[in-house]
């Protein structure tokens, strides 16, 4: 085998290793997240959160300026997330009123 | 010579095929994180991940819930945080309809703390009132992965009874407005200490200063908790006049000017307006 094709494959060999030490052993510290990132529950509370607001404030257009910094396609499908999963994971009835209440809002201007 | 070169070019080529690697993992093609916790979030999403919260506290009212949801944010003071924001609110974007609401649930955890550190009195024969069954008061959350959300805490009384609103209250009188020579303070201050009748600070007091015609400019009490609760100040400049309002007692005081002091070694500086408002007796 030639010097360079085995300088070639010790090179590749180096690269596999330099991947896995980046990406598995000592990936790059995550900090600095968005919305969008956070896990389901968290996004489902937020959601609530707006829902609460709207409950009381009757804004519209502040709770879907709110939902679109969740990064879905649109706010409706955020809403339908939260829903689904608050329903997986039995929150209590008053909550989820005000999620729907949020949503049917949000599909009445759809 | 090429047998005393030996291997060394492959050792080269490892180590460069490592950086070329790393340099890729690292910057080129970094993993990205999904389903992150809320502590993680950049700060200008953290902050509005406190104004949602703020809010939220705002229409239900439910602080062990604002608390809760507070605590996933990581702030080592979550009070202080959120008067922290709020200053910064006041002094950046002069959004003074969020700044009072982060005040407001800054100022009712604080009242919080204060409530949960002072022994209770005695209960009364008739004995106390339990507050009502309202679900909306129940996780929000119900993971179990996050105990931190997954359960408000049994006694709801601080949901039942919130800290007092001072829109609520009677109105503020003024108690003394005079200048002060303190040379510890390091700047011309007017300083205002709202308290309620028994002598406690009052947070969240709206404050109004302007140079007579001129725009007003707003700030609270309680947004710099480590020097009281009812304290607020505002950095004058010497030589000119100014009127401090508290709107929503109809208080005006005028002629606030910082005075000129001078040392014990007779060197001049720049004095402090001290101003204390009280609910009456």
């Amino acid at each position: 085998m030639s010097r360079w094709t085995l300088f070639l494959i010790v090179m590749l060999v180096g690269l596999g290793l330099g991947l896995v030490y980046g990406w598995v052993i000592n990936p790059v510290s995550y900090q600095d997240t968005t919305l969008p990132d956070l896990r389901i529950d968290y996004k489902t509370d937020y959601t609530l959160m707006v829902a609460e607001v709207y409950h009381q404030e009757n804004d519209l257009d502040w709770a879907l300026n709110r939902l679109t910094l969740l990064g879905d396609p649109n706010p409706l499908t955020s809403v339908e997330n939260a829903l689904k999963f608050a329903s997986q994971a039995e929150y209590t009835l008053p909550d989820m009123f005000l999620l729907r209440d949020l949503h049917n809002a949000i599909k009445e201007t759809n | 010579m090429d047998q005393n070169r030996g291997n060394w070019y492959l050792l080269t080529g490892l180590i460069f095929g490592l950086i070329m690697g790393i340099v890729y993992a690292w910057a080129i093609a970094p993993v990205r994180e999904v389903d992150t916790h809320p502590n993680l979030l950049r700060d200008d999403y953290k902050d509005i991940y406190r104004e949602l919260i703020s809010r939220a506290y705002q229409a239900n009212n439910n602080l062990p819930r604002a608390k809760a949801r507070l605590e996933l944010l990581g702030d080592e003071d979550p009070a202080l945080a959120l008067a922290a924001q709020a200053q910064r609110y006041l002094a950046e974007s002069g959004d003074n309809e969020m700044a009072k609401v982060l005040a407001n649930l800054s100022a009712a955890l604080q009242q919080a703390a204060i409530t949960a550190e002072t022994p209770p009195p005695p209960a009364s024969p008739e004995g106390e009132e339990q507050p009502t069954g309202e679900t909306t008061r129940a996780a929000a959350s119900p993971t179990s992965s996050d105990p931190a959300v997954s359960s408000t805490p049994a006694s709801e009384t601080t949901a039942a009874n919130p800290a007092p609103s001072p829109t609520n209250s009677l109105p503020f009188i003024l108690q003394d407005s005079s200048p002060i020579c303190d040379p510890t303070l390091g700047e011309p201050l007017i300083q205002i200490i709202a308290t309620d009748a028994e002598g406690k600070g009052v947070p969240g007091v709206k404050l109004e200063i302007s140079l007579g015609a001129d725009p007003k400019e707003v700030f609270f009490t309680g947004l710099k908790p480590e020097l009281g609760l009812g304290y607020a100040d505002y950095l004058a400049e010497p030589g000119l006049t100014y009127q401090l309002e508290v709107p929503e007692s109809g208080l005006l005081i005028s002629d606030i000017e910082v005075p000129t002091c001078q040392t014990e070694e007779e060197d001049s500086y720049w004095g402090s307006w001290e101003i204390y408002i009280t609910h009456p007796n």
